[in-house]
């Protein structure tokens, strides 16, 4: 008897011997253990085989988990590389199937957000190469760490311009699209403002300074492109507002358009600009300069009061002291004003 | 005899057993919720089938299956079990294990079935494309 053997295989050879030893005149007893003995043998095959077929499946499954796996940890690693190219947001909305990529466009309202560096180009041609890209490339990773902190959608970079925009594909309303939009472009100038204080410190004599324009209104907003290759953007007479809005923006301004006026100015102290024209809105358009938000200005040694025909904001630290004469004969015809209502 | 026709279900196979042609089918996927209960009727059926075959009729068992779990390998070689004793009775009962060219798995479980079967005639066929 082999060593090898299963007890099942040792059982059905003592029962082979003991068929043989016993007496040939017991023919009931032989019979019902030489058939106990038949069915005891075709079962224990089956048993091995559908123990062999299983593990041949459990062997085969375990192969496919294994290349599942390594696929898997490909394209995981694939995805997270072309999430990059994508805003984290239209990431996020496709991967969990909540965007169609496929070519469709709806109106939306929506919160557009413009900005460029002033003087780039001249900035660009006294800078290395290696230079600007290490400025840019810092400038525009710190702006997007805001921007995404705050909720925006990164539509494109265009050199030292971008475009942002809040209201798709998520959208908390308009006025509290608007109020995040506003709140970065705050964040952004006053990141920036201390990102120059350090350019400084490392030599750079003319440190990255941006223009900054907000409009809120109806866009177009989708996959535009072709089947194979698409952009998920914004078109519309508000994109070229915004930019318009930045372009008139002084440096380190933020220029918003009287839409979003109208939703953040119980939040935000703003003073008004001059009135422009844009090519392609049928209307004119008040702009408005942000100054800041008001819980924070109240912080600081400031006075304001912003309601309807009424606007004053007073900061001493930034008052020209040549210019109190001429301030306080204003400040004399706006109470004569009050007092004759 | 009457014929015995399962349609494809999820982890259900299509099974057509036909006394008249003494051709019988088993295609799809394998992996009932409750296997035993499931072919209860179907090796029933091919017991009484078996039972009444006469000597000189041949009969084909056709398996087209791509997917199967354990408990279907159990009922399989119950089925084939069955088949080889009327194979060794005399029967004229033949078994074709299809399988697609792509689903070398199906092949390689088929040449497993096929060897603890001495008188039933096995063949591993694969699929025409």
């Amino acid at each position: 008897m082999s060593e090898l053997q299963s007890p099942e295989d040792r059982a059905i050879e003592a029962c082979r011997a003991l068929l043989e030893e016993t007496e040939s005149s017991e023919t009931v007893p032989r019979q019902a253990l030489s058939d106990l003995l038949r069915q005891f043998e075709m079962l224990n095959k089956k048993i091995k085989r559908v123990v062999k077929l299983n593990d041949k499946q459990q062997e085969r499954e375990k192969k496919l988990n294994d290349q599942l796996n390594q696929q898997n940890r490909v394209l995981g690693s694939l995805s997270q590389d072309l999430s990059k190219y994508l805003s984290p947001q239209l990431y996020e909305s496709i991967f969990h199937g909540r965007t169609d990529v496929k070519l469709n466009a709806r109106r939306k309202k929506l919160t557009i957000f413009f900005s460029d560096i002033a003087n780039f180009t001249a900035i660009t041609e006294r800078m290395e190469p290696e230079e600007l890209t290490y400025f840019l490339n810092s400038y525009l990773d710190e702006m997007c760490r805001i921007a995404l902190k705050h909720g925006a959608m990164i539509d494109k970079f265009i050199g030292d311009a971008l475009l942002l925009f809040f209201g798709d594909p998520e959208s908390r309303g308009p006025r509290e699209d608007a109020l995040a939009c506003v709140r970065m472009a705050l964040e952004m100038r006053r990141r920036l403002e201390a990102l120059g204080k350090v350019w400084v410190g490392m030599g750079v004599s003319e440190p990255f300074q941006a223009r900054m324009g907000i409009t809120t209104g109806y866009c177009t907003v989708g996959n535009f492109g072709s089947a194979a290759r698409m952009d998920y953007t914004i078109i519309g007479g508000q994109v070229n507002l915004a930019s318009r809005l930045e372009s008139n923006a002084q440096t380190n301004d933020i220029l918003i358009s009287h839409e979003t006026y109208a939703l953040v100015k119980d939040e935000v102290f703003c003073e008004r600009k001059e009135t422009i024209f844009v090519k392609g809105i049928p209307y004119p358009i008040h702009t408005y300069k942000v100054i800041d938000l008001f819980s924070n200005i109240q912080k600081v040694d400031e006075i304001t009061e912003n309601t309807d025909g009424f606007s004053i904001y007073l900061n001493p630290d930034r008052i020209d002291a040549g210019r109190k004469d001429v301030l306080l004969e204003k400040l004399r015809l706006v109470t004569e004003r009050i007092q004759s209502l | 005899m009457e014929v015995l026709e399962i349609p494809a279900g999820t982890g259900m196979p299509a099974i057509r057993l036909d006394p008249v042609a003494h051709s019988h089918r088993f295609a799809g996927e394998s992996y009932p919720e409750n296997t035993s209960e499931f072919y209860a009727p179907v090796l029933a059926w091919v017991e009484r089938y078996l039972a009444g075959l006469a000597a000189e009729q041949s009969a084909e068992f056709n398996f087209e299956i791509v997917y199967f779990n354990s408990s279907t390998s159990k009922i399989f070689m119950d089925l084939f079990f069955q088949l080889e004793e009327a194979a060794q009775s005399g029967k004229a009962v033949t078994v074709n294990w299809i399988y697609d060219r792509d689903n070398e798995a199906a092949l390689e479980y088929g040449e497993e079935f096929a060897e603890d079967l001495v008188d039933l005639p096995f063949h591993l066929v694969e699929k025409a494309s």
